[in-house]
Formats: structure tokens, sequence, C-alpha cells
């Protein structure tokens, strides 16, 4: 009898002994998986860098697309000046759009800036904002109806903003074409975004969202789009 | 009857022990275990080597179409003189896009971050970030070379194009999306006794000059600036 109860008490003590050597096992087992946390922002960066490189590739294939039919329809045409003119025209179009030498239309944001008392707007406020419209992927801008081009300078002489050597002055009117929602979501991020850093530095800013935007030519008889100095590599 | 209180108490002390056990258990599967995540994150690090390698081959791609329509071009209107007057004025906007690699008269801009910075000093400097080069440096160096009337700029042979954005991400300066780092060689096609005005005393190269920023500039007879290699669209504009 008193044997039996040594015995059995010996098992149970053995049993829970071990139970509770499981139970801490599985506590620091636990303890580690969490420090993977840091792992999986390392996954969500990659997860970026792979949405990117994806997006680069699509946009890149579908230019190759584009010239190749080019090039087919050139080939097509050799026979007829007429038409081979035609398809320059398009091209011409086409490209000074994208350099600046004509008018677009398109949706997107206009966002205003206005000297205050306190506070005026300096060269430097517009350069920032251009990056961040950019940034967003504003294919075209323009500051008081000055195209702002591949080569266009902000800078401020005397406390007079100069645009494409042309003085501009309060209030600033800056239009950016391209898609609605990324533009303002991009600039009217909480605190971090341009309108809440700007307001919050005391200065005048305020933005809103047009279907319907029209942005100028580059237009200026002082400086020609052109180059002198610059000649292309040709292969 | 003492005995029957013992085991009924034993029994519900190995009941919490077992419920216990399990709910770890449970808690460790859900947290998917360390191995897959790896696993997972290897699988992604492949794919978008994968995504960048046929990116890179498609622009390729895009290079070696864009000179044959070029020469294509060239060779339907050479014989025309209002199709040839076209063809030059689709080259010019080429070469204003940033889409042709460009050669001509300029200097060679290079900044570096303070090489006096190290491990000993770092608490006796007012603030580290004054002596490092910026997004914000880089901004305001492109924008002075602009004004200084540049007709093509590259830092890091990313050149600088009408949708270019210079930012800043964590410590990572991006150009075109692209990361970059110190030291940034700024090549500028111009006048290049016109860029003497940039380090002038209290311009810009001046001004960060002052806090230990490396800044030497080269006026070279021969500068070469690549093209862009991303694509500048126009989704939206009409």
């Amino acid at each position: 009898m008193e044997k039996e109860k040594i015995v059995m008490s010996i098992t149970i003590s053995i049993v829970c002994t071990l139970l509770v050597a499981i139970m801490f096992a599985q506590f620091k087992t636990v303890e580690e998986t969490d420090i993977t946390g840091i792992e999986s922002a390392r996954e969500e960066e990659l997860r970026t860098m792979l949405a990117s490189w994806k997006s680069k590739y699509e946009e890149t294939n579908k230019k190759l697309e584009e010239t190749n039919e080019k090039i087919d329809e050139y080939k097509s045409k050799t026979a007829s000046v007429e038409e081979t003119t035609q398809l320059l025209n398009e091209e011409v179009i086409q490209t000074n759009k994208l350099v600046g030498k004509s008018d677009v239309t398109g949706e997107g944001v206009i966002i205003n800036l206005l000297d205050n008392e306190n506070s005026q707007i300096r060269d430097k406020d517009l350069l920032y904002l251009v990056n961040e419209l950019r940034l967003a992927g504003a294919e075209a801008i323009s500051i008081n109806d000055k195209r702002i081009i591949n080569m266009s300078e902000i800078v401020m002489v005397n406390d007079t903003i100069l645009i494409n050597t042309q003085r501009v002055s309060s209030p600033y009117t800056v239009k950016a074409i391209g898609n609605q929602k990324y533009l303002s979501s991009a600039l009217s991020f909480k605190n971090s975004g341009y309108i809440d850093k700007y307001t919050s530095l005391g200065k005048t800013v305020n933005m809103t969202v047009e279907k319907n935007i029209k942005i100028q030519a580059y237009n200026n008889e002082k400086g020609l789009m052109d180059f002198r100095y610059a000649k292309e590599v040709k292969q | 009857m003492k005995k029957n209180k013992i085991a009924v108490l034993l029994g519900i002390v190995c009941l919490i022990l077992t419920i216990a056990i399990i709910i770890q258990v449970n808690t460790i599967k859900r947290t998917s275990s360390t191995v897959s995540k790896r696993f997972s994150e290897d699988n992604i690090r492949d794919e978008v080597l994968k995504w960048k390698e046929k990116y890179d081959k498609e622009t390729q791609n895009l290079d070696n179409a864009e000179k044959e329509l070029a020469k294509i071009r060239e060779e339907a209107t050479k014989d025309d003189v209002t199709a040839s007057a076209l063809e030059e004025q689709i080259t010019l906007n080429n070469n204003l896009l940033g889409l042709t690699d460009l050669e001509g008269k300029g200097i060679e801009l290079t900044i570096k971050d303070d090489p006096n910075i190290n491990t000993e000093n770092v608490a006796i400097l007012d603030d580290i970030s004054n002596h490092l080069v910026h997004d914000n440096d880089l901004r305001m160096i492109v924008n002075e070379l602009k004004n200084a009337g540049a007709e093509a700029i590259s830092i890091n042979d990313q050149r600088i194009v009408t949708t270019t954005a210079i930012t800043c991400i964590g410590n990572v300066i991006k150009i075109n999306d692209e990361k970059v780092s110190s030291p940034f060689v700024i090549k500028a096609i111009c006048f290049p006794e016109r860029m003497e005005t940039l380090t002038r005393g209290g311009g810009y190269l001046d001004f960060i000059d002052d806090y230990g920023i490396v800044v030497s500039l080269k006026k070279l007879e021969k500068v070469r600036i690549p093209k862009y290699t991303g694509v500048i669209s126009s989704k939206y504009m009409k």
C-alpha cells in the first residue's frame, strides 16, 4: 500500500515536470518567431521593388511595340511622299507635346500659393512643389503660365522670382496634368504632404482637382529651344 | 476521501497544462514559421531579379528599335526638302527630351560627403546631417546649372529629364527612381566659362563647401551625357 503510493506520486511529478518543460520550450519558440517582424518588413520592401520593376518593364514594352509599329509604317509607306510626310507630322506633334512646344490639356490639379503678411513664397517652395508633382507622375507643369520644361530654372533675384528668365509674382498658380488621384493624394498626405507641411510653416497654399486643365506651350522670345554646344552621339 | 481530493486536484492541474500547451502550439502555427518566411522572401528576391533582367533586356530592345526608326526616318526623307525638315525637328525634339546621348563642351562637378566624419568626432560635430549631401542639395545645384544655361545634365549617369524627381526615402537618394549615392558626379553640357559663377562666394556650392562637403569643378572640352533609359509617357495629356 505504502509502496504503491510512492510510485504513483513519483509518476505524477515526472509527468508534471515534463509538461512544464514542454511549456517553456514552447514559450521560447514563440519569442524567436517574434524576431521575424523585421524580416517581414524587408519582404514588403522587396514587394515594392517587384511592383516597380514590373511597371517599368510594361512601360518599356509598350513603347517598344509603338516604335516597332512606326518602323513598319515607315517601311510600308516609302513609296508615297505624302504618306511619309503625314507620319512625320504625327511624330512632330507627339514629340512637341512632350517637349513643351504645344498647348496640352488633361486632368490634374491646380495649386494656388499666395504671399501673406507673415510669409512670402520663395523660389525653393516652388522648386520643391515641382519635384513633388514630378514624383507623383505629373506629365506637364506650368507656373503662372510659364511652362516648366526640361531645362527650366526657378530662381529668386532681389525678391522677384524668375522662371524661364521671365518674372512671375504672387499669386502663383501651379497647374499639373497627370493622374488626378495620385497627384492630389501625394500632396495632401497628413502632416508629411506638401500642403500640410507648408501650411504649418505659415504659407498660404490650397489645391483644387480639375477635370480639364489647359497648360500653355513654352513661350520665350529670348530662349528658343535649341542647342549651341550639345551634339548627338551616333554610334 | 483524502485520496479522492488529491486525484481531482492533480487532474485539474494536468488539464490546465495540456490546454496551455495546445494554445501554444496553435499560436506558433499561425505565425507561419521562420523557415517558410525565409523561403517566400527568397522567392520574391528571385522574382525581383527576374523582372529587372526582363526590363534591362527590353530597354536594350527599345534602344535598338529607336535607332532603327531614326535610320529609316532619315532614309525615307532624304530626297524631299519638307520631309527632311520634319525629320530634323523630330531628331531635335528627341535630343531635347533626353532620349539620345549628347556630347559637347561642359563641366564635371563632383560633390562628396564630408570625409572627416568618423566615429570619434561624430559627437563633437554640431549636426552630422549638415556634413552629408542631401536630395535638396542636388536639386539646388541642378537648378543653378539650368539657370547658368546648361543644355543637358546628368548625376551619376542619371539623365535629368522633364519628369525627373530627386527624392530621399530613408537615407537613400533616388533620381528617376534609381538609387544614387555619394560621391555625386554631376555632368553638364554648357558654356564652361559661365559655370564659374557657380563657385562664386555666397553661391550654393560655396555654402555647402563651408560644411566640409567636398566640391570640385572641372572644365572639359568634351563631356558625354548618357540618354534617359525610362519612358516619358503622355497618358493624361492631350
